[in-house]
């Protein structure tokens, strides 16, 4: 079931603008890169920010295409609107630092959410999957569903996505960590639509579903045609490792045909990011010593979480995903903020 | 016709301006942060690209013909110039240059076909960009450029006049009067419009009706690579996905301005600065939209519906005063 | 036989089957039973969407906005199915509806207003696909009922014909007898020649206009709904990447975009073309960029074909008017 439009439920909204002031003033805007259902989550977890902190607004807002002019056009103008707080799935690693340096300018806290900027940037952090890191364990799942040998396919999203890139080492990283016996015979990219994403993968399917024995996929409509094309072939030969709760995937997993999925935590991004920024408006600091991870991209890494789910546990996933944001959120202040 | 201070209430130009500002006076007054200095040196960025965009497509336009490739050759031209500037170490001007000639090139391939085959450019641009855009992937396998000189990328983000006006702008309304007095004033300019508006005509009157438009694709292609120039110091980067997939983002604005400020998509018409108000009006509209939260979805479809009332107000305008012009 | 060759078509016939037997021959695969289904379902869909920009074509237009109508259609269709629970015949039916009257409100504006359909296109595929993703937020509907997604798969018996492409076939043949039986298909392309004359022998534009256009919406709300039925989801980026084939084929098969010239045939040939060297370029492992490049390449090729024939074919004119 769809909603046509939630429509905002804050209350009033204090304009007044102490930096001190208890928290209630703080306009979050939740913008990802582009429409994609990966973010849908964000819309969700902004609401219960607001109700469960106390924000004044933490909106999803999402730019019409996957185009960052228009992602920067539609921040300037949630400024412009008094939002004063932006969390951002980055449209470019590196383009959209740009933005982010001009809002820090302007006294406005960014942070890059589910996908990094590449440093010296002005996001107050990265938070969100360790991308490379869960292309690996899946990988690794992969290669153990196919007993340490065989063929792999990686299928895989956006090329401009700052993600994509390191999903590809990743996934490489494994397979040459499993010695001689995999092998990846084809990186289908910049599929994550799904009407190419039907072509590619199908023609594929095609002329070499007979050689291959395993697929990975690292991107969300990638996993769901993957999913649909070994459903509709019947085929449990080919192992498949999936990402995120796509329910086409889900059921896939369900019914035998995928193996299992890599979930991510979009909600608890939205969540735990919302009230990060708060605390950051409040006039908390990121501590100099907090648990940083660092990745190719930033050493001001938050890992949002990720775990993998087969058939035995796929029911439960929304559970596991919850365990996850509650567990991050438990230490965030002590670990990461000087308040 | 020829008495321009008078008729000046009935041109374009003028419905346009005032336009402008009873939308201007409309979202200040209506919404909070309009007049914010954030978000009118923020219009002031996008309405500098915008009249690029549209001033590119404008002097295309105006052979009768359209350039579908115009966001491929724009992002051909900023992943040549990254190159040039982050692999090759070339200069910030001599890169810039490089650039221009890049895109006149491509635009010179796009007038070359048109004018062999005769077929509408409609047809040969539909191919180009996607042979463009395929090679600009291929080359770059589509990794941005993102370590450009610093020098190149403060311009898009230097702020002028009390922190309100982007440089940007000052290069659009200089690229304007620069193309007001090429089409007004020179002997070129005005073959231009004649091999536009009546080709047979000019070619009689001894125009090389092909090399005109030969030039005008080329001066298309010159200025896609400038608005490309903008775009890159503003983004801080060359991104391939810079113009939206085979470049088409930029089609919306690129007919959108010069459209709306009365340039004649049968040809041999065209309004420098009315395309520029052209631009001027769809930025705000889409910024008040933002503002007004009509919601991001709904965007496009505002955009939609105000080109169509753009092109349908322009056909009644000119219904009436074709009738005046008659009665008189 | 001799009649045969003299068809616009016939050389685009010898391409089709040259190309298919050499990509045969150096790949055995080519012609494996999954291959085969995956190449007409492939052209299925390709087939309609080609037919849509084509009887635009013949008219002298071109329309812009068919990806739009084939998007919002889809999502039409299955949210229809999934959110109003309405059953699958119902729902076709609505689609088939939104699309004429996308279609309708294309040709209408563009005969009243008399600005070109290109840009009336251009305006209403924005109005179009901001409907789609104003009612969408950019979400797929998921719950396809069981028969549309089944109609998707099947194939016939044993074959590997998909079911899917029977409707392309029986409407291929219906366009064929309408462009070249029917007295509105003549007029079509009468108009397409040139409207003056058309005016002057009694054939209205706004009908003429409008037909076409209707039709082209028509066939959008099939092809958007049979990729619904093939992705077996309603996604609102369906449609988006429809404009540069659907003109690829009709070009690839001869028609000029002045109007008046095309062919049902020639244009079913262009998108088989388009559609084994697509398939040709996957299974050869080629770069997924350069089928970009390729059929840019295709279309300007066969620029430069049919101006080279017009040429010839004047030339000969010449040659017997002297006499």
């Amino acid at each position: 079931m769809k909603l046509l439009f939630s429509i905002v439920t804050s209350a009033a909204v204090l304009v007044s603008g102490s930096a001190f002031a208890d928290s209630s003033d703080t306009k979050v805007a939740l913008v990802p890169g582009g429409p994609h259902p990966y973010f849908a989550a964000w819309e969700r977890a902004g609401q219960d920010a607001v109700k469960d902190f106390g924000l004044g607004k933490a909106d999803y807002k999402v730019p019409a295409e996957w185009d960052l002019s228009q992602q920067n056009e539609l921040i300037e103008s949630l400024v412009g609107k008094g939002y004063n707080a932006v969390l951002v799935f980055p449209g470019d690693a590196v383009g959209t630092n740009k933005i982010l340096g001009e809002l820090d300018d302007a006294g406005i806290p960014t942070a890059a959410l589910a996908g990094c900027v590449e440093q010296p940037t002005k996001a107050k952090m990265c938070f969100g999957t360790d991308t490379g890191h869960s292309a690996y364990l899946g990988t690794k799942q992969l290669i153990d569903a196919m007993g340490g040998k065989g063929k792999i396919a990686h299928f895989t999203g956006f090329l401009v996505d700052p993600n994509t890139t390191l999903r590809i080492k990743a996934v490489e990283k494994a397979v040459a960590e499993a010695g001689g016996g995999v092998e990846i015979i084809q990186v289908i990219a910049d599929i994550d639509a799904y009407e190419p994403a039907d072509e590619k993968i199908n023609a594929f399917m095609a002329a070499q579903g007979g050689e291959v024995d395993g697929i990975v996929t690292t991107a969300w409509v990638p996993a769901v045609v993957a999913a649909q094309a070994l459903t509709n072939m019947g085929d449990k030969r080919i192992k498949m490792v999936g990402i995120d709760h796509d329910e086409v995937v889900l059921t896939a997993i369900k019914d035998g045909f995928v193996h299992g999925t890599m979930l991510q935590n979009p909600y608890g991004q939205g969540y735990i990011g919302s009230y990060a920024m708060d605390k950051i408006r409040g006039g908390c600091t990121f501590k100099a010593d907090a648990p940083w991870k660092a990745t190719a991209q930033t050493d001001q890494f938050i890992d949002s979480g990720t775990v993998f789910v087969d058939s035995s546990d796929v029911d439960t996933y929304v559970d596991a995903m919850r365990g996850i944001s509650l567990e991050i959120l438990k230490t965030f202040e002590d670990d990461f903020l000087d308040c | 016709m020829n008495k321009k201070i008078p008729n000046f209430i009935y041109t374009n130009q003028f419905g346009l301006l005032c336009l402008v500002l009873i939308f201007t006076l409309i979202f200040s007054t209506s919404t909070d942060g309009f007049t914010s200095r954030f978000n009118i040196f923020a219009l002031s960025r996008v309405i500098a690209i915008d009249i690029m965009i549209g001033l590119a497509m404008m002097v295309v336009i105006l052979t009768g013909g359209l350039n579908l490739a115009l966001g491929a050759i724009g992002v051909c031209a900023a992943m040549f110039g990254g190159w040039c500037m982050e692999v090759l170490g070339i200069p910030i001007i001599p890169s810039i240059l490089l650039m221009l000639g890049m895109g006149s090139f491509l635009g010179w391939i796009n007038g070359i076909i048109t004018v062999k085959t005769g077929v509408h450019s409609f047809v040969v641009t539909l191919a180009t960009m996607s042979i463009y855009f395929g090679f600009m992937t291929m080359l770059t396998e589509a990794e941005a450029f993102r370590r450009l000189p610093e020098l190149f990328t403060d311009f898009g983000s230097a702020k002028l006049f009390n922190k309100y006006v982007s440089p940007l702008l000052l290069v659009s309304v200089a690229t304007c009067f620069a193309l007001f007095y090429l089409f007004r004033f020179t002997d070129i300019g005005r073959k231009l419009i004649a091999a536009g508006a009546n080709p047979e005509a000019a070619e009689l009157s001894g125009i090389s009706v092909n090399r005109m438009f030969i030039y005008c694709h080329m001066l298309s292609g010159f200025l896609g690579a400038l608005a490309a120039i903008l775009l890159t110091t503003r983004i801080g980067a060359a991104i391939p996905s810079m113009a939206g997939q085979l470049g088409m983002d930029w089609l919306l604005p690129a007919f959108l301005a010069p459209v709306i400020g009365g340039t004649l998509l049968s040809g041999g018409k065209l309004s420098v600065f009315g395309t520029m108000l052209g631009a001027v009006l769809v930025t705000l509209l889409t910024n008040g939209l933002y503002l007004l939260d009509v919601g991001e979805f709904w965007i496009r479809f505002f955009l939609g519906i105000i080109l169509l009332l753009a092109v349908l107000l322009d056909r009644t305008r000119e219904y009436f005063t074709l009738k005046s012009v008659i009665v008189s | 036989m001799a009649a045969l060759f003299k068809k616009d078509w016939f050389g685009l016939l010898i391409v089709v089957i040259v190309s298919g037997l050499a990509i045969a021959v150096l790949k055995p695969a080519f012609l494996s039973p999954f291959n085969l289904y995956v190449l007409m379902v492939s052209i299925s869909y390709m087939l309609i969407i080609a037919l849509a920009q084509m009887i635009i074509i013949a008219i002298g237009q071109m329309n812009l906005s068919v990806g739009a109508i084939g998007g919002l259609v889809a999502i039409s269709f299955s949210g229809l199915m999934e959110v109003q629970q309405v059953s699958v015949p119902v729902a076709v039916l609505i689609g088939l509806i939104i699309g004429m009257l996308c279609g309708f409100l294309n040709g209408y504006i563009t005969v009243r207003s008399g600005i070109s359909a290109f840009i009336i296109t251009l305006a209403t595929l924005y109005i179009f696909k901001g409907i789609n993703l104003g009612i969408t937020e950019a979400e797929p509907f998921y719950n396809i009922p069981e028969t549309v997604k089944n109609f998707g798969n099947a194939k016939i018996g044993n074959t590997p014909i998909p079911f899917l492409i029977i409707i392309p076939i029986i409407i291929t043949f219906l366009m064929w007898i309408f462009m070249n039986r029917t007295e509105t298909g003549r007029h079509m392309l009468a108009y397409g020649n040139s409207v003056q004359s058309a005016e002057l022998i009694g054939i209205s534009s706004s009908k003429v206009v409008i037909t076409a256009h209707v039709i082209s919406g028509f066939l959008a709300a099939i092809a958007g709904m049979l990729v619904v039925c093939r992705l077996q989801l309603g996604t609102p980026n369906i449609g988006d990447s429809w404009l540069l084939p659907s003109f690829a084929a009709p070009v690839i098969g001869g028609a000029i975009l002045a109007g008046g010239k095309v062919d049902v045939i020639a244009t079913s040939l262009g998108v088989l073309i388009v559609a084994i060297i697509s398939q040709a370029l996957v299974i050869f492992k080629i770069d997924p960029f350069f089928v970009q490049i390729f059929l840019g390449v295709m279309i300007l090729l066969a620029v430069f074909v049919n101006r080279y024939r017009e040429y010839k074919q004047e030339a000969r004119r010449k040659i017997f008017s002297s006499e």
